[in-house]
């Protein structure tokens, strides 16, 4: 049996924009996408579907969950850098050349609390990295990964850590 | 205090979006590292992992408050420039429907030259409206299906970013104008070409970004491919892909059609288990109000899948509740479809007079609208009929009828060799229930499949 498209898309642009507003502006609310940034997210998902209108069956749905998941794509942009600019920060902080000793062994002190509460395997692979000054291929020779994937678990690791950085109430909260 | 002073209002949630310089990132970070727990709560709020959104009914339930009104000028931005990008589309649709038109009316190998040289036929239009009819060509006359990919393909390779809204949008229709050249091969029995059509999609796909959907379409044909080829644990493998692709865009009837193409693919693989929890769990998605058409081909499925398990009464208890959609539907081949399958439920009710009957008028009606393959299926299963009732003259004249119907329509040599040991094992009156659906179960296998080879029973 023929299972054909039959595209039932609303007529009117304005009618159906109309319509799908104030869902829009929850989804957004909901993902806490910064008003700046969303123009570009609204834009991509409405030029797309635009584009393709004729193949999308029901826009309203598929409007929806496109921003949803951009929505998604965003924050985990955002983690990434967060990610990164958490592991430079803290790379910079403990290769200081210069400061106060009570400073450094503070910051050693803190640095070793939060390791800590890793799991193993994670503390294991940012100890090399942020107190022997291991790189990544060497970790990953040294603790079995493939050179291919230790990018993977290394971004793994940085989020655990960035996640105890905000360990007072980062599972704690969510949306109403 | 350890870890230095607390951060500026507004420092925390900038080095949470990633938009501090680097040593405002390095100070705040090490404040935190010191475990801060005023700054930690402020993050938190600021902060939440991706995962806990990930809930749709979460989603569907959330409402905004008039006086939310942060996105309003954001939304009404947008808003316009996309109505102008529409208003210049519907133009564009228009003016690819005129260019169809003027390139079907040319010579054959006249369009080609007319999309190399004249730049009127660069137009993303063009191409999506030559994709359309490739894909409605394939059910009628696979020729034309594979002329019309090819063109579509040639007019996406003289496209720009700019023709389509961007690069990922070009991508996305290059990949999919290459799928359905591979589908339009496939459906004329070209299958080397099919193959490297397919191919090239599947590079397409790995190359750059595409659209989510574009992707799930280009990957729910190829899964259709690798079936058709009975490499059934890939074809399963990506229509997987494509149902989480469909979960993620929250399209839930696309998901809905999405396992009822997966469930085929169980019931060729022989796992009529899996076939029926899939269009099970297919059914509860497609919804039959907007889309009766899906949703009565899954119920179809399910019905023969019951059948062909040997669930008769549950078929036929089905099919019970099925009959008033079928007669909604109320055109010629559904109706056709029906009464086929109230023929295979009275054969397994074992009320052979009405199978009969029923088995008789399809292929009469297959005859009459020249589908000698349907006929020949639904002959086969009249001869099933006879078969069970020790009818050996029927039976071997059936089966001459049935090689008859293929020999006129020159089909499939395979298929006719198939039906060649039928009817020898009829003329002998050695052509029991067995053999007629051996050679049934074959000749369905083999329609999409030219190069599967018919062994003889010993």
């Amino acid at each position: 049996m023929s299972t054909l498209d039959h595209p039932q898309v609303e007529s009117s642009l304005e009618g159906f924009l109309k319509q799908v507003r104030p869902r829009l502006k929850g989804v957004f609310t909901r993902y806490r996408i910064p008003p700046q940034d969303t123009e570009d997210i609204l834009q991509q998902a409405l030029m797309a579907l635009v584009y393709r209108r004729e193949g999308v069956r029901d826009p309203e749905a598929w409007l929806l969950g496109t921003v949803r998941n951009k929505c998604l794509l965003y924050w985990r942009e955002q983690r990434r850098r967060l990610y990164e600019s958490v592991d430079a920060a803290v790379l910079e902080a403990v290769a200081e050349p210069v400061g106060p000793d009570q400073e450094r062994s503070h910051l050693r002190h803190d640095l070793a609390q939060v390791l800590e509460r890793l799991p193993e395997r994670c503390r294991s692979l940012l100890w090399m990295r942020y107190r022997q000054g291991y790189d990544p291929p060497e970790l990953a020779e040294r603790l079995g990964y493939s050179p291919s994937s230790i990018g993977k678990v290394t971004t793994r690791c940085l989020a655990a850590l960035t996640r105890q950085l905000f360990a007072s109430g980062i599972c704690r909260r969510k949306p109403e | 205090m350890k870890g230095g002073r607390h951060p500026e209002p507004g420092a925390l949630e900038r080095f949470v979006l990633g938009e501090l310089s680097p040593l405002e990132m390095r100070d705040t970070a090490r404040h935190l590292l010191a475990g801060c727990p005023r700054c930690q709560e402020i993050t938190a709020a600021l902060w939440e992992p991706a995962d806990v959104f990930e809930d749709p009914e979460a989603l569907a339930i959330a409402e905004v408050s008039a006086e939310d009104a942060a996105y309003d000028a954001v939304l009404d931005r947008v808003f316009e420039q996309v109505a102008a990008v529409e208003s210049q589309l519907a133009e564009q649709r228009a003016a690819g429907r005129r260019l169809q038109e003027e390139l079907m009316q040319c010579p054959a190998e006249r369009r080609h030259l007319l999309l190399a040289n004249c730049q009127r036929f660069r137009n993303r239009m063009l191409c999506e409206r030559l994709i359309e009819a490739s894909y409605e060509a394939c059910f009628e006359d696979p020729r034309r299906a594979v002329e019309a990919a090819g063109l579509a393909v040639e007019v996406v390779d003289r496209l720009e970013a700019e023709d389509c809204g961007g690069a990922e949008a070009l991508a996305g229709l290059r990949a999919r104008a290459w799928a359905h050249l591979g589908n339009a091969f496939r459906t004329s029995f070209d299958l080397p070409n099919s193959e490297a059509a397919f191919a090239t999609a599947e590079s397409l796909l790995s190359e750059g970004q595409i659209p989510l959907a574009e992707k799930a379409k280009v990957l729910s044909l190829l899964a259709s491919w690798r079936k058709v080829q009975r490499r059934f644990a890939e074809a399963s493998q990506i229509f997987d892909r494509v149902a989480a692709l469909y979960k993620r865009l929250g399209q839930w009837d696309l998901l809905g059609r999405t396992l009822l193409q997966k469930a085929l693919v169980c019931g060729e693989a022989g796992d009529g288990e899996g076939e029926m929890r899939l269009l099970r769990r297919a059914l509860d998605l497609i919804d039959p109000q907007s889309d009766p058409r899906t949703f009565l081909a899954a119920r179809h499925n399910l019905i023969n899948a019951l059948y062909e398990s040997g669930r008769v009464r549950e078929a036929f208890a089905l099919l019970y509740h099925t009959r008033p959609l079928y007669l909604q539907a109320g055109d010629r081949m559904n109706l056709l479809r029906l009464r086929w399958l109230e023929g295979l439920v009275a054969f397994g009710l074992q009320r052979t007079d009405q199978a009969e009957a029923a088995f008789r008028e399809v292929r009469e009606a297959f005859l009459e609208l020249d589908l000698g393959y349907e006929a020949a299926l639904a002959s086969l299963d009249l001869a099933g009929v006879y078969a069970a009732q020790g009818r050996g003259a029927d039976v071997s004249r059936v089966a001459e009828e049935t090689l008859r119907i293929f020999q006129s329509y020159n089909t499939h040599r395979e298929a006719i060799a198939a039906l060649l040991v039928f009817c020898a094992a009829a003329r002998l009156d050695q052509a029991g229930l067995d053999l007629v659906r051996e050679v049934s179960a074959f000749l369905k296998r083999a329609r999409n499949n030219p190069d599967l080879r018919f062994s003889a029973p010993s």
